[in-house]
């Protein structure tokens, strides 16, 4: 009998030129089939369950967004609003004062400019020079290949302050194995223009390049880490057919294995550049108070602000996160426009340790 | 007859001759490797080694800037390093209470992770809005802007979770929270050590500081389940396997290897950033020298060789525990 119900031809209810809406003859109601589904346990337990999910990622998420409401909220606050024990969140007094000194006087826009420079170029130096090392770690076998990437591990391991005080005096009295200061005490020391003797690189961007072109800036040793695994899931077979039409290994990678790997090379350029612009071991090393005037030297109390009152740690308190805000404003909308390429890159590279 | 033998005598000749080939291509190739990495070998040599080398030296000498340029070292033996550790007041108490609170903040750290990135992975509305709050701070909370937080004194008036629950004034609302739930009352009657409580305790009080830091262990974790095969799950799901057992049997053994990378990633960032106290006391000590002070590079020095210990006992540790999926290659 069931057999003929299921063999029993279907009644077409609505044809359209794609579709076909079909009722078979016999078929449990709508309403049954909808409360054998919701009416049960497990059907339940997955609701619960979702809402519990939702629940502690909105908590989470909320976790993570209050200080950054709570600070907006403070930066529009006027003086009497932190005396004012009644003010928690909204000001009573709103006000555009400390966004106006702090641009006007820290002068925000020569500070961005700076550091935009900077973190903009290494970026773009880091991304490219890591993605180069990162594909020869993964992709060739020569001797060394190990060892030389057990160094790269090393320079993520030594902490900064380690190196903190060789690396200013690096760049402070900058050589390469004496040779510099063997041509200019020795051979040049006539001319005047070839003078090499006590070079100080302190206060220019040139230590930032420098390290950037060699791979050893700030977690550039994670960047090549990720990139090596990154590569290594690129079957081989692709450079394969590259070679076999002829094709060289440098050609090979800027024709065939970049634009494969642009997500990539998106997230590490976005962490390069974030990382950069809120860098403040680097710029603390390397720059001194007549260095290039960057975000670091920004934070401060405005002249125009500073006087003494009640309750004047809040204040400053509150100025100081303001000018955080303002550093912080041209990530988020980095951010916001590249953060897909982010997750896309990551769910693409399957990190296997 | 001749001609098939002159063949064979071709092939024979051919047969070396191909052989060479492919191994010069080989090596071809490996020269080629050389050429990807020598940016950072230059580095290496150049300025890395060096520095590093500079650092060592420094640990075991006093500096002195000459008049002309440069400056000259004069050795002094382990006099550094006795001096960190026996006349300094406060280094050693502050390297010990940093390691303590590391060892803490690890499993913390990657539980959290884990657990966030598993809830990430699952099918909910927003998935895609929840990933990017997530990795904001990734982002945004390192360097200056995790400076100015740290002197954040109106954190704890605003109600924020970021300020520390000794120095909030009243209105933290984490603290409310743990209140509200009495969470060592749950604890006490479930006979648990009160060390585990006073940990739990901890680890929620200081869940801003902790979501702040595992952003980037989340991506790692994220990019391992993504890997995981549908199939298995599904096979799972077939036997009549519950959420719980498929976690524990087919999850947790998968995931394992990012646990090791994990642990690492997370003793070495949590090491090596600037708002970690040991650091900040380096740095201070750094900066009342007149031209640097060679005491904070005997600091760092010990600093790193308990790092490196540190490392290579919970790798050690972990590794020992976890599981390779055996890949056909």
């Amino acid at each position: 009998m069931d057999v003929n119900r299921i063999q029993s031809s279907p009644v077409v209810k609505k044809a359209t030129k794609n579709k076909i809406r079909v009722d078979f003859e016999g078929r449990t109601s709508a309403w049954e089939r909808f409360k054998i589904k919701v009416f049960s346990v497990s059907f339940l337990k997955d609701v619960v369950w979702y809402l519990f999910r939702l629940i502690l990622l909105i908590g989470i998420s909320y976790v993570i967004i209050y200080p950054f409401i709570s600070k907006v909220a403070s930066s529009f606050m006027s003086r009497e609003d932190f005396v004012d024990a009644t003010v928690l969140l909204i000001a009573k007094h709103p006000t555009l004062d400390t966004y106006k000194a702090i641009i006007v006087d820290n002068e925000y826009f020569r500070a961005m400019l700076n550091t935009f420079i900077l973190s903009a170029s290494t970026a773009i130096v880091q991304t490219f020079i890591t993605c180069l090392i990162g594909y020869g770690f993964a992709k060739f076998k020569f001797k060394g290949n190990k060892i030389l990437f057990m160094f790269v591990v090393l320079t993520m391991i030594v902490p900064h302050p380690t190196v903190r005080l060789s690396m200013f005096m690096k760049f402070r009295y900058f050589d390469i194995f004496g040779i510099f200061n063997f041509l200019g005490g020795g051979v040049f020391e006539s001319i005047d223009i070839l003078k090499f003797t006590d070079i100080s690189l302190i206060n220019t961007y040139w230590p930032f390049y420098i390290l950037s072109a060699t791979g050893l800036a700030f977690k550039n040793g994670l960047y090549i880490f990720m990139l090596r695994q990154f590569f290594r899931g690129v079957p081989d077979e692709l450079e394969e057919s590259a070679y076999i039409d002829g094709s060289g290994p440098f050609r090979t990678f800027v024709q065939i294995i970049l634009p494969l790997s642009i997500p990539m090379l998106i997230t590490v350029f976005m962490f390069a550049f974030s990382w950069q612009w809120t860098d403040n071991y680097y710029t603390r090393v390397f720059f001194t108070s007549q260095g290039p005037y960057t975000l670091r030297a920004f934070i401060k109390i405005p002249r125009s602000l500073d006087t003494e009152y009640p309750g004047q740690n809040m204040y400053v308190a509150a100025i100081r996160n303001t000018c955080g805000i303002l550093i912080m404003l041209p990530l988020i909308l980095i951010y916001a426009f590249l953060q897909r390429y982010l997750v896309e890159s990551i769910e693409r590279a399957g990190i296997v340790g | 007859m001749n001609i098939e033998a002159k063949k064979k005598k071709i092939k024979i000749d051919s047969a070396p001759k191909k052989r060479r080939r492919i191994a010069s291509l080989d090596r071809r190739k490996a020269r080629v490797g050389w050429l990807f990495v020598l940016p950072f070998v230059i580095g290496l040599v150049i300025i890395y080694l060096p520095i590093i080398y500079n650092s060592i030296m420094f640990s075991f000498n006093e500096i002195n800037t000459l008049q002309g340029g440069g400056y000259e070292l004069v050795p002094v033996g382990f006099k550094n390093y006795s001096e960190a550790l026996f006349v300094d007041p406060s280094y050693v108490t502050e390297l010990t209470s940093g390691i303590r609170e590391l060892i803490f903040d690890i499993p913390a750290i990657i539980i959290f992770a884990l657990f966030i990135a598993i809830l990430l992975n699952q099918n909910i509305v927003g998935r895609t809005g929840f990933r990017a709050i997530f990795f904001i701070p990734v982002i945004i909370a390192t360097g200056l802007i995790s400076d100015i937080d740290a002197q954040n004194i109106l954190a704890s008036y605003m109600g924020d979770t970021g300020a520390s629950i000794d120095t909030g004034t009243g209105r933290n609302t984490v603290a409310e929270i743990v209140r509200v739930m009495d969470v060592e009352m749950l604890f006490a009657n479930m006979r648990v050590g009160s060390d585990l409580v006073a940990y739990v305790v901890n680890a929620v009080n200081n869940i801003f500081n902790i979501v702040n830091r595992s952003g980037v262990q989340m991506l790692i974790f994220l990019a391992g389940l993504q890997s995981i095969s549908p199939a298995i799950y599904e096979s799972c799901k077939i036997d009549g396997a519950t959420g719980w057992e498929t976690f524990w049997k087919i999850t947790f053994p998968m995931i394992s290897p990012m646990i090791l990378v994990n642990a690492i990633y997370t003793i070495i960032d949590a090491l090596t950033r600037s708002d970690n106290n040991v650091m900040t006391y380096i740095d201070q000590v750094y900066d009342t020298g007149a031209d640097g002070n060679v005491i904070s590079s005997a600091m760092a020095w010990m600093y790193f060789l308990i790092v490196t210990l540190l490392i290579v006992v919970v790798s050690g540790i972990i590794s020992a525990y976890v599981f390779y999926q055996r890949r056909d290659e």
